[in-house]
């Protein structure tokens, strides 16, 4: 039992007991003469919120008018809890509002604080259930109570009811009230979804699928079947033998004489359960096919007709060679062709009409020429001389000869060519064989590979105005295959057998290396605008390097049969090719946009077909018009020839 | 569809028949059709011997049965077809074959002599029998034009242009048979391709590979034109001269590659075409470019015709295309000629027939043409074992065409019908 709840319930009842608790305590003890002094103290305020003293240092007033002072009291919280865990008589003590101090209720005042809690009389004394006398029972005394005779009024007709019901009747003639209910007409069911639109429906039923249908009936399961649908006994022990699941009908067919005989359908029950099953477990599910027409993952090319001028017919055959011409170039202004040959000859041609005008004869086998690109004569510093053309052709020679000659590696011949002002720079290096010469786009500086595994020596670059020669690099990271120069800025390709190292010429450090993913490059051509390049390779690729892009191709074309040996791109058109040892020249339509956004188009648009192979050797290499859409290959069949 | 209506009549008199319909086969060729005209013409005129005839319909010449040419043409058969007859054209009669030693770059001929230019270095003047009358060496490389300048009596002036960058003016006498070079044309920076005097034989053009045109006076004279270059004479001291130095008296600067073929269309008009598409047309006096044409592919060889007005050009392709010089800018096409299966380098218009027009091509093959047939030529002319470089057409008919294989051949042609044609 809770006394603070109890006391909290019912507080102006037990206050009002305690003055005769007072009364009843007086003069009990002395220790309890400070609470009897404290008893005397009646507080005059009344049954008031005692919150209204809450700010005053007094509590009310007594009979003298005199105030009442609140006790000190300095207990808190802490205080407040040590006492209720202490004080054994914490329960029976209660605070006194009206006066503010404590008081210890003793056992009387709880009892009575129980009693009336349990809603019992405070008086111990008073018995509430005392015996009491039924006067008016059900039971029919001889002596009534009462016996007063029944009122007249009980046995004649009410007017008020008559009245009511006169009015109820007037109603109902009158049509005001409706005696009955009528009936209801419409139909109990209807068609719930009589109104419903049909494309909802189709629209909710979108992915419905229908329930597998059951075989109707046939002949088999006729109560009289053709002879030819009964089985014979073979037949029937085969059935009888077999699973279940692999009968070909569930059941025998039998044959009946009337329809009468036919017995009830044994199997009823068990055929509708396997019905239903088959409606419960078959798969409802849409398989979600991807339908990939085979033709939409080819991606969108322009047609070749569209992206028109492109070299398309052989026109001219330029003969003359007797062996493999290994190298051609054409001069800046288009009149002419050069061609180196393996039979030691290096052939001037009229362009437009395959006439040989000049033919020089050196002491080995040329394997490379570039016309020069500065299309001005430009003056030579020692001899007052006018340069028009310089090539360079390799001379093969004895390995004994190199001690020799280190010296002076590098000399050169001046031959006169064609008319009498141009003249022909003829580069010899007796130190080295010399796989490929090119020219810087200015025309100053041009570049030498002499491919040697171990040689730091591989590339020489010469500058023609100062006749100096410089060696680029100090280490040899491979056989160098190629070198280019960037055609607008001081950069440097080398290509080794598997990567293309750009170099800055200026800074001299390593730009960027080029993955070519193929096993063994043999060419490379840079694009005019410098920056894309393409890389041909012995194992039949073409490799197309977008340089702002990546470091890996941007373009694999694998079109070729046979491996590429000159790749080559045209300084105008938007035009590459390539030629390979298949015998054919395959050109491309390579259009670089100056939209860094864009990636360049590349749609091959022709193969070129002319050179016959000789010795496995197709095409060796391939060099495009400087100003008109037409591309020049020369073969190992001696011919060079001119495709328009 | 076994019957055709006809209607057919002729410009020639002689030849004329009567003005009414004929059904004819329609699988009837240019045979059978010649032979009713003649069957017509022995009814009509007691002596008449047997000629054969060409047939145009519509201004197209009949090449296939008639139903199909009109099914190609698109002639409905319902109608009555109107078909005109002339005089078949007879071949080219081969004369003769003239042994160069080397390439024939170009060929002019006159009334009485074959001027022509060779790989060789030279410039040689044949008689029209083929009997070799002169050689002027004096050029240091390929000779790749020539031109006659005019003849006074017995001495003559010619031109040569060569690969050594310079023209040289000749002076011919016939009688002594003696050569004199007048003058050395200096000025071009390239090679030059191309020279034509000028409709009054007193200037003429120079076509270059430096891109330039430029017009020199043709009259000899006996001064020395002052060279610019301050470096030139030390070199002129080195190579022998040959002639006077003359300097051009106006460059024409505008093509964007080199000049191919040039050409005067009338006394103030020059027409040039270059490699860099295009076909240019120039002011003289102001030296202004006019118009152009602009073509797809390098432009080798340009001829023009004042019958027709006409500009025929041969390309880098396969095709003889005509051009009219007198529409705007960009103007199209008027005809193509295909037959050809190599580059066209030379055309040449007839000077008599404003139909006809003769071209050489690198399929070795030169064709004579008539522009009312343009899917198939008139005849072909297959004599050379190579390239044909070159070709001409004088006016007294006869044909030239030179090639890679060291030969000129020369065809006579005969202009009898050159009236019938019209």
């Amino acid at each position: 039992m809770d006394v603070e709840l109890g006391y909290s319930l019912q507080p102006v009842s037990l206050i009002a007991l305690l003055p005769h608790a007072h009364f009843l305590l007086h003069s009990l003890s002395p220790s309890s003469c400070l609470a009897m002094c404290s008893q005397d103290i009646r507080n005059t305020v009344g049954n008031i919120p005692m919150e209204w003293y809450k700010d005053y240092p007094h509590i009310g007033y007594d009979l003298d008018g005199k105030k009442i002072f609140k006790p000190i009291r300095t207990k808190d919280e802490l205080d407040e809890f040590l006492d209720k865990m202490e004080n054994p008589d914490y329960w029976r003590t209660v605070h006194n509002k009206m006066t503010g101090t404590d008081l210890r209720l003793s056992d009387e005042q709880v009892d009575l604080v129980h009693r009336l809690q349990q809603g019992k009389f405070g008086d111990v004394n008073f018995n509430e259930y005392e015996p009491a006398i039924d006067f008016f029972s059900s039971e029919v005394m001889i002596h009534p109570v009462t016996n007063r005779p029944e009122d007249k009024r009980s046995f004649i007709p009410s007017l008020i009811e008559k009245e009511k019901v006169g009015k109820l009747v007037h109603a109902i003639k009158m049509g005001w009230i409706k005696p009955r209910r009528p009936k209801e007409t419409a139909p109990k069911y209807y068609d719930l979804w009589a109104q419903e639109d049909l494309n909802t429906v189709l629209g909710r039923h979108k992915m419905h699928i229908p329930a597998p249908k059951m075989r109707l009936p046939g002949h088999e399961e006729s109560y009289n079947p053709p002879p030819e649908y009964l089985l014979t006994e073979e037949e029937k022990l085969a059935w009888e033998q077999q699973d279940p699941e692999d009968r070909r009908v569930s059941f025998l067919p039998q044959k009946y004489s009337c329809l009468r005989a036919v017995p009830a359908f044994s199997r009823f029950i068990h055929e509708r359960f396997e019905r239903c099953l088959d409606l419960y477990l078959c798969p409802r599910q849409r398989k979600m096919r991807v339908n990939v027409n085979p033709e939409d993952l080819i991606p969108k090319l322009p047609k070749p007709k569209d992206l028109q001028p492109f070299p398309t017919t052989q026109s001219l055959v330029y003969r003359g060679h007797t062996s493999l011409v290994r190298s051609i170039s054409v001069s800046p202004s288009g009149q002419w062709l050069v061609s180196g040959s393996d039979d030691c000859t290096v052939r001037f041609w009229e362009v437009s009409t395959a006439r040989c005008l000049k033919t020089v004869e050196v002491s080995g086998a040329v394997k490379s020429v570039a016309w020069s690109p500065n299309p001005a004569p430009f003056l030579y510093p020692s001899p007052a001389f006018t340069l028009y053309s310089i090539l360079y052709m390799k001379q093969v020679c004895e390995l004994g000869a190199v001690e020799q000659r280190a010296v002076r590696p590098f000399h050169c011949i001046r031959i006169s060519v064609l008319c009498g002002s141009q003249t022909l720079l003829v580069y010899i290096c007796e130190y080295r064989a010399v796989r490929q010469v090119t020219w810087h786009g200015k025309g100053d500086y041009l570049a030498c590979v002499m491919p040697d595994d171990n040689s730091s020596l591989q590339v020489v670059i010469h500058q023609v105005s100062k006749r100096r020669t410089q060696n680029p690099f100090r280490k040899s990271k491979g056989m160098v295959q190629c070198v280019s120069f960037h055609p607008i800025r001081p950069y440097f390709f080398v290509a080794t057998q598997r990567y293309v190292r750009v170099y800055n010429l200026i800074k001299q450090e390593l730009t960027k290396k080029l993955m070519a993913n193929c096993k063994w490059i043999s060419s490379m051509a840079v694009h005019p605008g410098g920056d894309n390049v393409i890389c041909g390779s012995y194992d039949c690729r073409l490799a197309w390097f977008d340089l702002d892009l990546s470091t890996k191709p941007y373009k694999m074309l694998r079109h070729h049969k046979k491996a590429l040996r000159g790749v080559a791109y045209h300084k105008h058109y938007p035009l590459f090719a390539s030629g390979s040892d298949d015998g054919s020249v395959i050109v491309c339509h390579g259009m670089v946009y100056n939209d860094l956004l864009q990636n360049p188009l590349i749609v091959p648009v022709k193969v070129l077909k002319g050179h016959t192979i000789t010795h496995d050797l197709g095409v060796l290499d391939v060099a495009f018009h400087p100003s008109q859409p037409w591309v020049f290959s020369s073969g190992a069949d001696g011919t060079v020839r001119l495709f328009t | 569809m076994s019957q055709l209506q006809a209607r057919f009549f002729t410009e020639n008199k002689k030849y004329a028949i009567d003005d009414v319909p004929f059904s004819i086969p329609a699988a009837s060729e240019v045979a059978d059709l010649s032979n009713v005209i003649n069957k017509l013409l022995e009814a009509r005129i007691a002596d008449h011997k047997h000629v054969e005839f060409d047939f145009l319909v519509r201004g197209q010449f009949l090449r296939s049965s008639l139903a199909s040419h009109m099914d190609t043409e698109n002639i409905s058969t319902e109608e009555v077809v109107e078909i005109e007859y002339v005089q078949k054209f007879t071949a080219p009669q081969p004369e003769e074959c003239i042994m160069h030693d080397d390439w024939i770059s170009s060929v002019e001929a006159d009334s009485e002599w074959i001027l022509t230019g060779s790989y060789d270095k030279t410039a040689r003047i044949w008689s029209l029998e083929g009997k070799a009358v002169m050689t002027m060496a004096g050029h240091t490389d390929v000779v790749k034009d020539v031109a006659w300048v005019k003849r006074d009596g017995l001495s003559s002036l010619l031109l040569t242009a060569s690969l050594d960058q310079t023209v040289l003016l000749w002076e011919w006498n016939s009688e002594q048979n003696k050569v004199k070079a007048r003058h050395c044309c200096r000025g071009h920076a390239g090679s030059v391709d191309t020279i034509v005097v000028d409709p009054s034989r007193t200037k003429f053009c120079s076509g270059s590979w430096d891109k330039m045109l430029k017009i020199w006076s043709a009259v000899p004279t006996e001064e020395e034109d002052e060279v610019e270059e301050p470096n030139r004479p030390r070199k002129k001291q080195k190579t022998e001269q040959l002639g006077l130095t003359r300097t051009p008296l106006m460059t024409l600067s505008g093509h964007n590659e080199a000049v191919s073929a040039v050409l005067w269309t009338d006394a103030e008009e020059l027409c040039s075409a270059s490699w860099d598409h295009t076909i240019r047309l120039w002011d003289v006096e102001t030296g202004e470019q006019k118009s152009m044409l602009t073509g797809s592919k390098v432009f080798n060889c340009i001829s023009y015709s004042p019958l027709c007005r006409r500009l025929a050009s041969g390309s880098t392709d396969r095709h003889v295309r005509l051009w009219d010089p007198r529409s705007k800018d960009g103007s199209l096409v008027l005809l193509s000629l295909t037959s050809h299966t190599g580059w066209v380098t030379a055309v040449r218009w007839s000077p008599s027939n404003q139909h006809q027009l003769v071209s050489g091509s690198f399929d070795n093959i030169v064709k004579l043409w008539d522009i009312r047939s343009c899917k198939a030529p008139l005849y072909d002319l297959a004599a050379h074992e190579d390239r044909v470089l070159c070709a001409d057409w004088t006016d007294s008919g006869l044909i030239l065409s030179g090639g890679a294989d060291n030969k000129l051949y020369t065809y006579r042609y005969s202009a009898y019908v050159s009236d019938a044609g019209a």
